[in-house]
């Protein structure tokens, strides 16, 4: 396994231009996880990290969200639907009337109505719209939560870099973030029954000042060992490790929206998924990279008009208010918010008034960072069968979200020896949508 | 009095495949020239019983026809549009076009002497119509936009008692509310909690909805239809659910879960005379029952050749034209034998 590669030739992962700032840093290969700690806290990386400040939140819509109830309405046609599509701020630019308030802020979101991904099944689609490619038999691939995680995040953040929400317990296995060969550093906090980590709270018995002077004592005693022991890289790893889990401890209270002032709470509303959106921002606010807020289970066999009907009201309101809230912060323009599912589903309509499961024509969005707001990309035919024009798949999905942030798709990893771009070879990103 | 008969002998006379989804029919003075509305938006006319129908299109809403009632020479349609339209129904030309509600209609009634219109819609308003003019009556108020959960809610079903008096509206949460005509004056609430699904664990929204009403011809007795509770509410694979309330006391005395034909129960009919309600609807597929409500049983059921939308019974109560997925189908039953 490649895990396990990792581990015994003590390789950690690295970038070409990292390994330069590494290797001239005069630490070790060997240094293994204490080098690459080391290496992201280096002065000019760290600068450039903190420069950019980019942040993701993934509205994952699982189950598979509607593309002709939500961002390519195809009205008056046979598998149409009952929804009308209306006009939005960008000229030229229609999507479902279950969608005015989105229509209405189209500038910052750009639509892509062309993705065939191929696999019709939900576990395999979940995985490969994270992944945006497939699994090797000896090679895990990380989920583009972790690779942001990695390439966003820094070492020595007090919040966590990799955070989601998926409390519906429907298709929750297929959601589950993957580090694959970036290793459990770069693993989600996965929060389900709670909107807050169960674990971060300090335990009762022991007073926050308590637990102050705890850590204080613990710092003196270490700066004494390490005094005369400069080279000690092992040693100083554990002190970023120990800092960073203080930082997480006191992260807790950006899961508690308690805080939040009344106002926010009437504006995103009192939905689940609303909640789950302004801790998404809250935490994007302080700095963690990747949130992903999983809104379950659009998987509307039947009754699929009145589960979008639903489902796209709240969504309409909740994206919009959440982008508003960014933007009004400042933070739109450094902060990327997608939403993406697992597949489409059928423009043909079933007895049960239901859409079944559609790989092959379907559309996710991307709104903020480094995006062409108000731009589409790609078409269907008049009926929503096939792409007519710009079909991608996952592959070029998820290249365009690394590149909207920034990051060369094909950057390379190391694993071991073997260099691993973060897109499959040749996979480029969507230009056109982004600014 | 009407002739008695016999649901066993229920057998589909005809079926008219169609594009599309059919959703509402109408009959145009107990011949069998009738009317559907479709999702592609148009009224179709035509001959049911002719060998090769030809349906001629009534161009005029931009969504879904979703109810349609017929009295003389007056077809009035309903639409997700908001629209009703009054048709000639012999000419099939538009009368006038009124925007009735800002949502979704879902569903149309007309009382027995052809003179109101009721349309009910997901603005979760009632309204009543002068079926002549077209002219507003009354407002409806009484449903909640939102349902307990905070999304938006469905005001899906309604009918009036055969004396005219009476109104039943019904929404997506299990509510119905009995209101006098006269006044407008709310005079009960019936709840149907089973009817209404919420999912908060699994898929976290919900489903169902009650989506049929009808009074029994005696106006004591009011029936509505759904499902039962749903497990995986990505589907309509439930227990078709029919209650049955002594409306004035509040008293639940019928209660119909079918479990041989599932799916939502979309449209009810009491027998005139009250010799028995017949129900219809369906999930993928498609069911037509008989209730017999003095012994509590069914009396026949059959499958349907879809979903059934909606349905219309002539005035002998032997031929039933049922809308659904794709098809138009016509039952016929035959006078039960004498003893």
């Amino acid at each position: 396994m490649a895990d396990d590669q990792q581990l015994k030739t003590g390789v950690g992962i690295q970038q070409p231009i990292d390994r330069r700032h590494f290797l001239g840093s005069g630490a070790g290969l060997a240094g293994g996880i204490a080098g690459c700690l080391q290496l992201l806290s280096h002065p000019l990386l760290a600068d450039e990290l903190k420069q950019q400040e980019k942040r993701v939140i993934l509205l994952w819509l699982a189950g598979g969200a509607s593309q002709l109830e939500t961002f390519d309405p195809k009205p008056r046609r046979p598998t149409g639907g009952p929804f009308q599509a209306i006009p939005t701020s960008t000229a030229g630019v229609y999507i479902s009337e279950l969608m005015p308030k989105m229509a209405q802020r189209m500038e910052n979101t750009a639509i892509i109505r062309s993705l065939n991904t191929g696999i019709g099944d939900h576990g395999g689609g979940s995985i490969l719209m994270h992944l945006g490619r497939r699994d090797e038999p000896n090679l895990k691939y990380p989920d583009m939560g972790s690779v942001l995680a990695h390439e966003l995040g820094q070492a020595d953040s007090s919040v966590p870099d990799f955070v989601t929400f998926y409390t519906a317990t429907e298709g929750r296995g297929n959601a589950v973030g993957r580090p694959g060969f970036l290793g459990a550093r770069y693993a989600p906090m996965f929060l389900t029954t709670n909107n807050k980590p169960d674990d971060l709270a300090r335990i009762a018995e022991l007073a926050e000042v308590d637990h102050r002077q705890r850590a204080d004592l613990r710092q003196l005693l270490s700066d004494r060992f390490t005094r005369g022991r400069e080279t000690e890289r092992v040693l100083e790893s554990h002190n970023v490790a120990y800092r960073r889990v203080r930082g997480l401890m006191a992260s807790d209270t950006l899961f508690d929206v308690e805080d939040e002032p009344q106002k926010m709470h009437s504006l995103y509303g009192p939905t689940l998924f609303a909640q789950q959106c302004m801790i998404a921002r809250r935490l994007a606010e302080a700095g963690t990279p990747f949130v992903k807020v999983s809104r379950a289970w659009w998987d509307s066999h039947g009754q699929n008009f009145e589960t979008h009907l639903e489902m796209v009201t709240e969504l309409d309101h909740v994206m919009s208010t959440l982008l508003e809230d960014l933007r009004q912060r400042g933070m739109l323009e450094s902060t990327l918010v997608i939403t993406l599912s697992e597949f489409g589903r059928t423009p043909t309509i079933n007895g049960s008034l239901g859409r079944d499961h559609f790989a092959r024509a379907w559309s996710a969005s991307l709104s903020g960072c480094g995006i062409n707001g108000g731009s589409v990309y790609g078409k269907t035919d008049e009926d929503g069968q096939h792409v007519a024009e710009g079909e991608i798949g996952a592959a070029e999905m998820i290249a365009t979200i690394y590149q909207a942030l920034g990051i060369d798709p094909q950057k390379e990893y190391h694993v071991g020896a073997r260099p691993v771009p973060l897109t499959d070879p040749g996979t480029e990103a969507v230009t056109e949508v982004l600014a | 009095m009407l002739a008695q008969i016999d649901p066993a002998t229920l057998k589909v006379s005809k079926k008219i495949s169609q594009p599309g989804i059919l959703l509402s029919v109408a009959q145009l003075n107990d011949s069998n020239q009738v009317f559907v509305g479709s999702s592609d938006g148009m009224v179709y006319s035509l001959d049911a019983m002719a060998d090769k129908p030809e349906p001629l299109a009534m161009e005029g809403h931009q969504s879904y026809v979703t109810g349609l009632v017929q009295s003389g020479e007056l077809l009035v349609s309903g639409s997700f549009d908001g629209k009703l339209i009054w048709w000639n129904s012999q000419t099939r030309e538009q009368i006038r076009t009124v925007d009735a509600h800002h949502k979704w209609i879902r569903q149309l009634a007309i009382n027995q002497d052809g003179t109101m219109l009721a349309s009910v819609s997901d603005d979760m308003v009632c309204r009543l119509w002068n079926l002549a003019d077209g002219s507003l009556i009354k407002e409806l108020k009484g449903h909640a936009e939102k349902t307990p959960h905070h999304f938006p809610s469905m005001l899906y079903a309604c009918a009036f008692s055969a004396d005219g008096s009476l109104l039943a509206t019904a929404d997506r949460v299990g509510l119905t509310i009995v209101w006098e005509v006269e006044t407008g004056k709310e005079l009960a609430r019936l709840e149907s909690p089973i009817m209404y699904t919420w999912d908060p664990k699994q898929r976290i929204h919900s489903i169902g909805g009650i989506r049929s009403v009808a009074f029994s011809a005696d106006r004591s007795l009011l029936a509505v239809g759904g499902t039962g509770k749903i497990n995986n509410i990505d589907h309509l694979e439930a227990l078709s659910r029919i209650e049955i309330f002594d409306w004035e006391k509040g008293e639940r005395t019928h209660e119909f879960n079918g479990d041989t034909y599932k799916g939502l129960v979309e449209q009810l009919i009491f027998h005139p005379e009250d010799q028995w309600l017949l129900a219809a609807g369906g999930d993928h597929n498609g069911f037509i029952k008989f209730y017999d409500l003095a012994e509590k049983k069914v009396i026949k059921q059959d499958k349907a050749p879809m979903h059934v939308h909606d349905l219309v019974v002539n005035e002998a109560f032997d031929t039933i034209f049922a809308a659904g997925h794709g098809q138009l189908v016509v039952w016929q039953m035959d006078a039960a034998k004498s003893d």
